[in-house]
């Protein structure tokens, strides 16, 4: 049997590998996603108080850091058994708006747009931001620096700090917002929306009306039929912060809805000897290994999760497009994964007027943003939905509020099955046998955990920039064949 | 001359820590309103905002290099670092490359740069303190980002 692996993956926050399995006649037997992990994050938590966990679980990752504080605290308002006020959970909310609009934009500018502006098959040394910026302009380049840093400036006006915010409390927030504040905000949620507009129309002018990339969009390869998983408000429209977890299956009929404390009703993680990432899935149905399908407990989260487990978006940009998003591509739910890209940047929409409609909140420079905890802490958890899917902290501690006890399912690991079976379809259909397999074959398939934007990161505990990634493909003997290596 | 003093790591990743470590003994001593200290735990394209506006700016990291000198320093300018296969992530876009794009942005970046780097091993447990043989580089390389400012 041959053996592929990709490695590094370009394009993706921090380290992961690809294993590519071929028969002897060259076809795809088996590919796998491995990625390492640093060990001991949850022990480096413990025998800490209970408050000083949002200001370290927020440096597990650079790029996620606000959604780690934001999960973390909430969970720590659950451990203290305290609601915080209004202004509070809405100073939260628009902060981490803003972290939304900051990473979805990278993700699209830098990440995913390169490969349907350049081509996925182009010239890898052109398929970056510098390519992007050619094809679309450099005015276009500034507008993405430029909402990227107004995203930046409100997470550190809120937060004290660009990354590792620190204002998050067990109850609240530290700091008040002020009407100054307020108003820049404002100024800068305004143009965000705008921004918006601009990103999902360069997406139909790109993607959509190019019939090759709406036919790549729907092929066999990028698709695969799954659960979806992600928070929703009251009228089941997508949340980030805030909300119950809703499940619905394959055919978009709801199986599950919960609160957070609940999780560990619905969801188990499976274990596999060749990988140190777990395999989340839903108790219920059960795990039937790396198989698509309804009789699977695998789901998916991230912006497509989210989409389809939600009946649509809170806002009327979002609303709109999220309509025309089904339309288009034939109904709830849609299971195309490169669609991820789509749901991004309506998610980045409805983040744009989210913040926006924060801002201009009559109760949001309240200066009530703390409620002392007084109960004795015991355990809590916090589930938010980070840009990359549902994010959940569970911490448990003595009648001090010293931790014990600290589980995480980042957004990451609950795609791992998806991702996993996703990368063996793509090659499965661009791996044909007796051709060689060009760098742009292997691009092919790392578009499918791209569209994921996973955080290896954040999976791992291992910090970006630690490992290098790469693809390498073995034969029947177990021979390495090719090998991919990236400069990192 | 505007000048950014730039130290780079993560705090509760014991030796990667060090850039922080230098710069955060650096804040007490450089007070002249024209030098900037900052500590970050940024990279790639977070780089990008913090740069802008600087005429020379010095920065300081972690380095694991193969033949593993612990509290070896070392100074690298910009040229150091290939632009190559730039876009490995968002955050992992090289400083060559951040400079690149800025450049072709017509944004205001720093004339005048250095990187000073600080050799720790190559297994690095999560922790809030350096090692031993880190920690006595920490003043050194104080020591030489002084003498690199304004020259």
């Amino acid at each position: 049997m041959k053996k592929i692996v990709i490695d590094p993956l370009t394009r993706l926050e921090g380290h992961g590998r690809i294993d590519i399995f071929l028969t002897d006649e060259g076809d795809v037997a088996n590919a796998y996603l491995r990625v390492p992990e640093l060990r001991g994050f949850e022990k480096f938590c413990e025998d800490r108080p209970v408050e000083e966990l949002p200001r370290i679980t927020s440096r597990i990752c650079g790029v996620c850091s606000l959604a780690h504080h934001i999960a973390s605290v909430k969970a720590a308002d659950a451990v203290f058994h305290v609601e915080p006020p209004p202004a509070a959970k809405k100073i939260r909310e628009l902060s981490y708006c803003a972290h939304m609009c900051h990473s979805h934009i990278a993700h699209f500018y830098v990440l995913a747009a390169p490969d349907f502006v350049l081509g996925p098959t182009s010239d890898r040394a052109q398929r970056n931001i510098f390519g992007l910026i050619g094809k679309v302009g450099l005015e276009i380049g500034k507008e993405v620096i430029k909402h990227r840093a107004y995203a930046q400036d409100i997470q550190q006006a809120i937060g004290g700090k660009a990354i590792g915010a620190v204002n998050g409390l067990p109850g609240g927030v530290s700091k008040a917002i002020t009407e100054d504040e307020r108003r820049d905000f404002e100024a800068k949620a305004k143009s965000m929306v705008e921004f918006s507009k601009l990103s999902l129309k360069l997406f139909d002018d790109i993607v959509l009306k190019n019939k090759e990339y709406v036919d790549l969009i729907l092929s066999d390869a990028y698709t695969m039929k799954s659960y979806y998983m992600g928070l929703v408000d009251s009228e089941n429209k997508v949340n980030f912060y805030d909300g119950d977890v809703r499940v619905v299956d394959a055919d978009g009929n709801e199986v599950a809805k919960f609160k957070p404390a609940s999780y560990l009703d619905y969801i188990a993680e499976h274990v596999e000897p060749w990988t140190y990432l777990k395999f989340p899935f839903l108790k219920k149905v059960g795990w039937k290994g790396l198989v698509e399908g309804q009789d699977n407990g695998i789901y998916r989260v991230a912006p497509l999760g989210r989409l389809n487990a939600a009946d649509g978006m809170a806002t009327p940009l979002a609303q709109a497009e999220y309509q025309r998003m089904y339309s288009t591509l034939g109904g709830k739910p849609v299971h195309h994964t490169l669609a991820m890209h789509w749901a991004r940047l309506i998610e980045l929409q409805y983040a744009a007027e989210r913040l926006l409609e924060l801002s201009q909140d009559p109760g949001i420079t309240d200066p009530d943003v703390r409620v002392i905890p007084t109960a004795t802490p015991d355990e809590g958890v916090g589930i938010i939905e980070a840009p990359r899917g549902t994010l959940i902290h569970h911490y448990q501690t003595d009648e001090k509020g010293i931790v014990e006890k600290v589980n995480l399912i980042v957004a990451t690991v609950n795609n791992n099955a998806a991702m996993c079976i996703g990368i063996k379809k793509a090659a499965q259909a661009f791996i044909k046998r007796g051709e060689e397999v060009s760098e742009g074959i292997l691009n092919m398939i790392e578009m499918v955990y791209r569209a994921y934007d996973p955080c290896i990161a954040c999976a791992s505990h291992s910090l970006p920039g630690q490992f290098p990634l790469e693809v390498v493909i073995y034969n029947a003997k177990g021979e390495e064949i090719r090998r991919l290596s990236r400069n990192v | 001359m505007k000048t950014l003093i730039l130290g780079l790591g993560n705090p509760i990743l014991s030796d990667d820590s060090v850039g922080l470590r230098v710069a955060e003994s650096l804040k007490e001593k450089l007070t002249d309103r024209d030098t900037t200290v900052i500590e970050s735990t940024t990279s790639g394209l977070g780089l990008l905002d913090i740069l802008i506006g600087y005429d020379q700016a010095i920065i300081i990291d972690a380095i694991q290099t193969e033949d593993d000198k612990i509290g070896e320093i070392y100074h690298f300018k910009v040229e150091d670092f290939k632009a190559g296969d730039h876009i490995v992530s968002s955050h992992g876009i090289n400083l060559a490359a951040v400079l690149e794009l800025g450049g072709k942005l017509g944004l205001t970046l720093p004339q005048y740069f250095d990187i000073i780097a600080v050799g720790i091993p190559r297994e690095c447990p999560f922790g809030e303190e350096c090692t031993p043989e880190v920690q006595r580089a920490i003043p050194l390389a104080a020591e030489v980002v002084i003498k690199k400012i304004g020259t």
